[in-house]
């Protein structure tokens, strides 16, 4: 029996088309939900802190969409392994908290050699973590190779209403940038976002991350 | 004739019945909330009382009731998220169908209109007939969405016209030119003199790509905001309208477009020379669908190219959406992508070898088939490959890791650059191999044309694969780089080899004639497989670029708080896209099939029945006046 023609370009259709549907099965099935809200309070010990701040970077503060831990070889970004040793040292006059808060609130002020720019700024939308939130990562960062010093009293110079006063249990206002990059300031607000104005000439509006 | 008719009905009564197949089974999983029956009330009151209680009640609610804005709006069963995807891409795909036909359209009546040749005039209405319907569906899909915008998401809507109100008139205005354009181009075909119907084609084209350039400011502003204030609040349209992936959509439509629509184009002639009565019609659309395929292969091969743009732009504007697009939860979705391209690239080639048979003289180029055929499935091989591997606690155990020991070397971006830039440059050589086919050059630089085109094809081929390697080697900054020159040397090597191509064949002596329609039947499948792959690939890179927001109408701006704020699975999607494609080409066999008709004579009854009418007693009224 001879197949209409109609029929065999219907068939070859449905048939092309099922095959693709079958590849798409094949593949790993995650469905993503926007990242739960992790529960915070004042009273929370140093340990406490860094447990919940693990659990922000792993969701809502998106770090390991970049960041890895114990990776080597070429990586497009630092990897954390470590890090509260080095953030120590990479910036004359800087505590880690100081490194860890300027490189959160304010990426584009420190890029780490060997690596393009890169990182968003952490407190404003699309991530949009809270000042409370940010010290607990502050907190687990200083795990990575050091102790937590930081406390949910700790008073960063980024947060809303802080002026940049250098007082007990508050971290010192940051000294002028280190790598050509602008001054940290004492000012409150945040490294402006792309969501902004695009420039005349394209940049790359996302700076780096610590290491 | 009815077993045609007969079989275009199966074809569509299977079509339909695949779909509702589908969709049966995507509204199986389909969560619903389990039934409780309401706790049992002692009844306390009179009945009649109660009802009376009740209503008054309810009066009194109903009285009070605030206005309150509706963030969104449930689509039943299928939920409002599929609703608009299905009513977008069919709109899309109707879409860059009508404005890629007019491009090809308009460049080959050109070349008819240059050359004289009545053929290309032929050609070019021929392509043309299957607009004017493809444009009203268009048109339709669009309304439906955005009616379904309106309806379901109502303030992110309100939102969007907040920044884009300014855009609404002159896209109006465009699309009522856009009507005018392509009616009289169609209508006015032989009606007005060659440089006028010519100049109608080239104001349908600016129109078009107008009118594409508005709607690709509205989609590239949800992923890529500019243009407002850190709260959302506009500051600039025209900043808004140029965010950060404006121009590398544009562009990457503009080809993509031009590739679908010679595909969709080619899929007809394929369509007509099957179903083709004479050795005239057969040669007709086989030349047809050959250029057709011409189109979509010529804008294809660029195609990657402006992919690099786009995904370069979509780093520059947030690295955290780049690596969510390439590392992150659609990583997988490139894999699939790669069986697409690769299937592409294979059918391409495996149309370009079938149509040499067609030509005498081609014998001495088809020993080499082998080796391009061996390229191109290493290259599709390597592309597909992904960096870890779906296995099971034993097999990770075995392999010392989720990657292959050897494997993973191919799943990272150094190999899949380099295989794609290799399966490019091996397609192109087989166009070169297929337009040489039966020809000999005459000019008496030759041989130094001939050597140096091949050395140009191994430089090319050298710069891609060292850098390749050397992109194991460096730091990933400098690896991300290496692309660049990979790109630019394989565009350079097309750019080139043709332009050497051109003045070496030049004058060249006919060793043999192509004998349209000639060809083995396969390859018009081939040409409908093409078709369905390259919608399939549009479908699903258009989830990406959407998808890629995640629970954000706006990236940043907008969050998604509906039911649907969450990223589908990829085996989710791939049905919709599948049901997306089936649609599509419901639809357009719909067009074929109207476009078929004209040309056709007109009804008359059957000779018996005419016999019937003509007999005294049955005369028409009035027949006898």
């Amino acid at each position: 029996m001879k197949v209409p023609v109609s029929l065999r370009i219907a068939a070859l259709a449905v048939a092309t088309t099922g095959f693709y549907t079958y590849v798409g099965q094949l593949v790993p099935q995650k469905e993503v939900h926007p990242p739960a809200e992790v529960a915070i309070s004042k009273d929370m010990k140093p340990d406490e802190m860094a447990k919940v701040g693990r659990e922000i970077m792993e969701g809502k503060g998106l770090c390991f969409t970049c960041h890895t831990i114990g990776k080597k070889g070429p990586l497009r970004f630092p990897d954390l392994e470590g890090v509260d040793i080095r953030a120590k040292s990479r910036v004359p006059g800087f505590s880690d908290v100081d490194y860890f808060a300027q490189s959160i609130y304010q990426p584009s002020a420190f890029i780490v050699p060997g690596f393009n720019p890169g990182m968003p700024v952490i407190n404003k939308p699309p991530i949009g973590l809270t000042d409370d939130e940010i010290l607990a990562v502050i907190a687990y960062l200083q795990t990575l190779g050091g102790k937590t010093t930081v406390t949910m009293q700790t008073k960063l110079p980024y947060q809303a209403g802080g002026n940049g006063q250098a007082a007990a249990g508050t971290v010192a206002p940051p000294p002028a940038g280190p790598t050509g990059g602008p001054a940290a300031t004492t000012a409150a607000a945040p490294a402006p976002q792309n969501a902004g104005k695009k420039p005349e000439t394209p940049q790359n509006p996302n700076p780096s991350p610590p290491q | 004739m009815m077993k045609k008719g007969l079989a275009a009905f199966l074809a569509a009564l299977l079509g339909f019945a695949v779909i509702v197949g589908i969709a049966t089974f995507l509204l199986r999983r389909e969560y619903h909330a389990p039934y409780r029956a309401p706790a049992a009330v002692t009844q306390e009151t009179p009945r009649a009382q109660g009802i009376a209680d009740e209503k008054a009640e309810v009066e009194k609610r109903d009285k009070e009731k605030p206005y309150q804005e509706v963030e969104y709006r449930q689509f039943p069963k299928i939920g409002s998220r599929v609703a608009v995807w299905i009513a977008a891409q069919l709109h899309l795909l109707f879409a860059a169908f009508v404005l890629a036909v007019p491009l090809f359209a308009l460049a080959i009546e050109f070349i008819g209109y240059r050359t004289k040749d009545r053929r290309y005039d032929r050609l070019a209405h021929e392509f043309t007939k299957l607009l004017s319907v493809s444009f009203s569906l268009t048109a339709t899909f669009g309304a439906m969405l955005t009616f379904g915008l309106i309806i379901l998401y109502p303030k992110f809507i309100t939102y969007l016209v907040s920044v884009f109100s300014p855009t609404f008139l002159p896209y109006v205005g465009l699309f009522f030119f856009e009507a005018f354009f392509l009616y009289t181009y169609y209508y006015g075909w032989g009606k007005f003199s060659p440089r006028v119907h010519l100049a109608l084609g080239l104001g349908l084209n600016v129109v078009g790509t107008g009118i594409m350039l508005i709607a690709n400011a509205w989609l590239t502003f949800m992923t890529s905001p500019a243009g407002i204030s850190e709260k959302g609040a506009l500051i600039s349209t025209w900043d808004a309208v140029r965010n950060y992936t404006w121009m590398p959509i544009n562009v990457h439509r503009i080809i993509a477009n031009v590739a679908f629509g010679g595909s969709v184009a080619a899929a007809y002639a394929a369509f007509k020379f099957l179903g083709a009565k004479t050795d005239e019609e057969r040669a007709h659309y086989d030349w047809m669908g050959y250029i057709g395929n011409f189109v979509a292969i010529c804008a294809f091969l660029p195609l990657p190219f402006a992919g690099y743009y786009l995904a370069k732009e979509i780093y520059a504007y947030s690295q955290t959406l780049g690596l969510t697009m390439m590392g992150g939860a659609f990583s997988w979705l490139f894999i699939i992508q790669a069986v697409l391209i690769g299937n592409l690239f294979l059918a391409a080639n495996y149309y370009l070898w079938l149509g040499m048979g067609r030509i005498s003289g081609a014998e001495q180029f088809q020993k080499y088939i082998k080796y391009l055929l061996i390229l191109v499935a290493t290259c599709f091989a390597v592309w597909a490959t992904p960096r870890s591997i779906i296995s099971t606690v034993s097999e990770v155990r075995a392999m010392g890791g989720s990657a292959h020991p050897a494997l993973q070397f191919l799943g990272v971006m150094s190999a899949k650059n380099t295989a794609v830039n290799i399966l490019i440059l091996t397609t192109f050589l087989s166009f070169l191999l297929y337009r040489r086919s039966g020809k000999t050059p005459t000019v008496s630089w030759a041989k130094a044309g001939n050597r140096a085109q091949l050395a140009i094809f191994l430089v090319a081929a050298t710069i891609v694969i060292s850098l390749g390697i050397l992109g194991y080697f460096v730091e990933a900054r400098v690896r991300i780089g290496f692309s660049i020159p990979q790109v630019l040397s394989v565009l350079f090597t097309m750019v080139s080899v043709t332009v050497i191509d051109v003045f070496l064949y030049r004058n060249a002596t006919k060793t043999g004639e192509v004998r349209w329609g000639q060809i083995a039947p396969i390859s018009q499948y081939v040409l409908i497989f093409i078709a369905v792959t390259f919608t399939w690939l549009m479908g699903l890179m258009g989830y990406v670029r959407s998808g890629l927001r995640q629970h954000w109408h706006v990236y940043g701006v907008i969050r998604d708080t509906s039911v649907d704020a969450f990223t589908p699975t990829l085996g989710f999607a791939t049905r919709i896209v599948s049901v997306c494609v089936l649609l599509f080409f419901l639809l357009i066999s719909f067009v074929f099939w109207l476009a078929s008709l004209t040309g056709k004579k007109d009804w008359e009854p059957r000779p018996e029945k005419a016999a019937e009418t003509e007999r005294p007693g049955l005369e028409p009224v009035g027949a006898a006046e």
